[in-house]
């Protein structure tokens, strides 16, 4: 027998993980609006990081505010300000950090959960997928919006109490998807042949199922970024979560109640508005356009 | 008179994303009314193209060159209208697999009589009662009672779905009929009931036949002449019988060798394998050791849907002992995949117990982990079988991983590798399983069941999915293995031909209960119980035995 290079199995695997995801990135490549979109969520995402080193954030104090009362778009405030005379094109930088936080990690909370109970259920059957089943039905049926309320409400104060909120409503769908996805891959010989070679749960779940339902999850992900991203917008709307902080929810909030609507102050309503439009419909092309790559079904054609 | 069906140089091209891939080139087949015609070849040889050609029901992305002549009239010139009123008219097709080709939300009766109304008369549709008439006279044809054109699909047996699908075929009363492998999802007793249903036909109508199948005897058996295509070609062309004798081809030989004659002493232990075969190890020492595995009285059985019990397991005992393979044959639905689900602990029994080495098999924890080490699964399908992201080295240490056999991974990999004839190892290391033959899959299968050092392994239907000239490699393979390492095996089959190839003995089941246990020359050769008797019987090719009586 020959002696073969100690590393070589798990290089080749290596290698040919980055190759398959070279090839996943040509297709999402061909794809135009999920590029535009990544392009967009990338440059969000870095300027949201950038916001402390290239603005200042003494602007967002109503005391320090430099600009008059509601004054309309100008030379020196590029959007106008609001009420309180702080820069409309300031706040609406800085409520992209707060968005883009709640967002994302809402997103991983209702994820995480629901590819755990979808799995659980989906792997074990029987009676844990009965129990399981109906309690994901429970939370499909709750009106998820009066729920995050009530859930603020009685929690303190805070920006991860709303994510908190968002993540424990958003998972039902997420727990529908992945136990179908589940299933199907549960029904493949090799699980069979798996079990035979004697491979208890945990093997099967890490070795054949995770992997399997993960290209999924994945797409899926960025779909309910941004469902959380309007979730939280709403809730700030509507005075729930952290007055404090400015966000996208709370400037549209600011602007109702104290009548810079009445009086046709429309810059302060547009920007928080088309930031959250442009943010949302970004991650649903990202999200559709993984989609389309990942999901072999929705491939077309052969 | 022109012939029924004549193709001149005909060539098909298919665009596919990787460039051109030539399926057909420079093929001449003639067919004269009344004529039967089979076309032998394995997968991906073009047979199939060549038949749907015929009536040009080929994908867009194929391109057809040279002639197709029906009654003289070319095919590829056709207008899209006159093409209509041909196919099925003129040429009809049964396709493979009855229980795709039906739709299964309409009644069978109306399915036979869309043909028939599609392609009647301008202005004169036939009246319901007429229909009713044909359909009736069609279902008779193929043996089936009129009253089932009220019954859909599922609730009808594969064979009975396929004798549907020859009504189908023959409702226009067609001059040509193409059937595309109208056996190859049913089992031996069945297929011989539709082949000489087809035969019956195509004598008492003048129809003539094109058949198309991996098989060569059940060409054989319905055809004057057969074809063998390989790789695009017709490479041999002559009468049946001539051709089963005598292959001159390479090839052609290679499939008849494929599937032996049951009876037929220069097949007994010898599978179709280019490798030779080490001697049979000297066996004549005493065993008074337990038999390896060994079942008692073993019953499952399940809930059908109005709830009533189903013993698909009725009272199996059967006993695997060292250094033997043990081929358990039946029809499907018999029970076979259950009993062996059942011995491998993947299926809880009823009642009755498994035992190995002597010792009751554990139901769970531990010791079934164990027991798992010792007695390995090879499934039917290699493809699904493999986890498509899996590459072959991860496939084949999955188990050595299970068990932690840590110590030494790549030895052991690439030992059962080697072992299961894939040299040198190395080179499949990082192949995914989409990369590999069907046959190299399958070999992965059974490397990823050697790597354990199992005692025993479980193989259901190892080559049903193969084509002709893997199946041979892959039995010659697993009676390697016990040749060599003395690693015994219960091969699940439907296929007589492949006990009389690789098994000792042979346990033959019906309806969940074996009805009869005995070497394989004691129960191919001489059997006693009828059911035996019946799926010999039905053997396409005969047995050698019955073949020296007739003569």
């Amino acid at each position: 027998m020959t002696t073969p290079e100690k590393a070589s199995p798990r290089a080749i695997a290596w290698q040919r993980r980055r190759a398959s995801m070279g090839k996943v990135w040509q297709e999402f490549a061909t794809n135009k609006g999920g590029l535009i979109g990544l392009g967009f969520l990338a440059l969000a995402v870095v300027l949201a990081l950038l916001a402390p080193l290239i603005s200042d954030e003494s602007g967002l104090d109503v005391t320090k505010a430099a600009g008059q009362p509601l004054s309309p778009p100008n030379g020196d405030f590029l959007l106008g300000t609001d009420i309180d005379g702080r820069s409309i094109l300031l706040m609406t930088f800085w409520g992209a950090r707060i968005s883009l936080l709640v967002g994302f990690s809402a997103a991983i909370l209702s994820v995480l959960i629901g590819t755990v109970i979808g799995v659980t259920a989906a792997h074990f059957g029987g009676w844990v997928s009965t129990v399981l089943l109906r309690f994901t039905d429970f939370f499909l049926v709750l009106p998820s919006l009066v729920l995050a309320i009530a859930l603020s409400a009685v929690l303190p104060q805070g920006v991860w109490t709303v994510i908190f909120a968002i993540g424990v409503t958003a998972w039902p769908t997420t727990a529908r998807l992945v136990r179908a996805q589940t299933l199907t891959i549960e029904g493949r010989p090799y699980i069979e042949r798996s079990k035979a070679l004697g491979g208890g749960h945990l093997h099967l779940i890490g070795k054949h199922v995770l992997p399997g339902v993960a290209p999924l999850v994945l797409a899926n992900t960025t779909l309910v970024v941004g469902n959380s991203i309007i979730a939280d917008a709403t809730l700030a709307f509507l005075g729930v979560g952290n007055p404090a902080a400015v966000s996208w929810g709370t400037m549209l909030e600011t602007a109702l109640n104290n009548g810079a609507v009445t009086r046709g102050a429309w810059w302060n309503l547009l920007p928080p508005g088309i930031a959250i439009v442009l943010i949302v419909l970004a991650f649903t092309l990202v999200g559709r356009a993984l989609e389309t790559v990942l999901n072999p079904r929705l491939k077309g054609g052969h | 008179m022109s012939p029924l069906l004549e193709l001149k140089n005909l060539g098909v091209t298919y665009t596919t994303g990787g460039g051109k891939v030539t399926a057909v080139r420079g093929v001449g087949l003639r067919l004269e009314p009344g004529d039967t015609l089979g076309v032998a070849g394995e997968s991906g040889s073009g047979k199939s193209t060549v038949a749907m050609s015929v009536l040009r029901l080929l994908p867009r992305s194929a391109e057809v060159s040279g002639e197709i002549l029906l009654d003289g009239e070319d095919v590829t010139t056709m207008k899209w209208g006159r093409l209509r009123a041909v196919r099925w008219a003129a040429a009809s097709v049964v396709f493979q697999g009855a229980m795709h080709a039906l739709n299964p939300v309409r009644k069978i009766g109306e399915q036979i009589a869309e043909p028939i109304r599609v392609h009647a008369p301008e202005g004169k549709p036939p009246s319901d009662a007429q229909l009713k008439a044909r359909v009736a006279e069609l279902l008779e044809q193929v043996d089936l009672p009129a009253a089932r054109a009220g019954a859909y699909p599922h609730e009808l047996s594969g064979g009975q779905k396929q004798r549907v699908m020859i009504a189908m075929a023959l409702a226009c009363e067609p001059r040509l009929i193409i059937a595309d492998e109208p056996t190859t999802a049913l089992d031996v007793i069945v297929q011989a009931q539709v082949l000489d249903l087809l035969g019956a036909l195509v004598a008492d109508h003048g129809i003539g036949l094109i058949m198309i199948s991996h098989d060569l005897s059940v060409l054989a058996a319905t055809c004057a002449r057969i074809a063998v295509m390989y790789d695009g070609e017709i490479v041999e062309q002559r009468p049946s019988a001539e051709l089963m004798n005598d292959p001159h081809h390479p090839h052609s030989q290679a499939l008849a060798a494929a599937f032996p004659t049951v009876g037929d002493p220069v097949s007994r232990f010898a599978p179709a394998t280019a490798s030779p075969l080490p001697p049979e190890p000297d066996r004549s020492a005493a065993d008074d050791r337990p038999p390896l595995l060994a079942a008692e009285n073993l019953r499952v059985s399940f809930r059908d849907r109005t709830g009533s019990r189903i013993d698909a397991v009725a009272g199996v005992s059967l006993e695997v002992r060292r250094d033997e393979i043990v081929a358990l044959v039946g029809q499907s639905g018999s029970g076979k995949t259950t009993l062996a689900r059942t011995l491998l602990g993947l299926q809880k029994p009823d009642s009755g117990r498994v035992l190995y080495e002597g010792a009751a098999v554990p139901r769970g924890g531990a010791g079934l982990r164990a027991y798992r080490r010792q007695v390995q699964l090879v499934l039917q399908d290699p493809t699904s079988a493999l986890n498509p992201r899996h590459s072959v080295y991860e496939a084949v240490a999955e188990g050595p991983r299970i068990h932690g056999l840590g110590a030494d991974e790549l030895g052991i990999v690439t030992k059962a590798l080697e072992a299961a004839e894939l040299r040198p190892a190395e080179k499949y290391f990082g192949r995914l399983p989409h990369e590999l033959s069907g046959g190299q899959r399958q070999r992965v299968v059974i490397a990823g069941a050697l790597a354990l050092e199992p005692g025993m392994l479980v193989a259901d239907e190892p080559v049903a999915s193969l084509d002709a000239s893997v199946r041979g490699e892959i039995l010659g393979l697993l009676l390697r293995l016990r040749r060599e390492l003395g690693l015994a095996a219960l091969v699940i089959t439907h296929d007589l031909g492949l006990a009389w190839n690789i098994a000792d003995r042979v346990a033959v089941m019906y309806r969940g209960e074996l009805v009869e246990v005995g070497t394989v020359e004691e129960v191919l050769l001489n059997p006693r119980h009828e059911y035996t008797k019946s799926l010999l019987a039905a053997l396409p090719g005969g047995t050698a035995v019955r073949t020296v009586a007739e003569r």
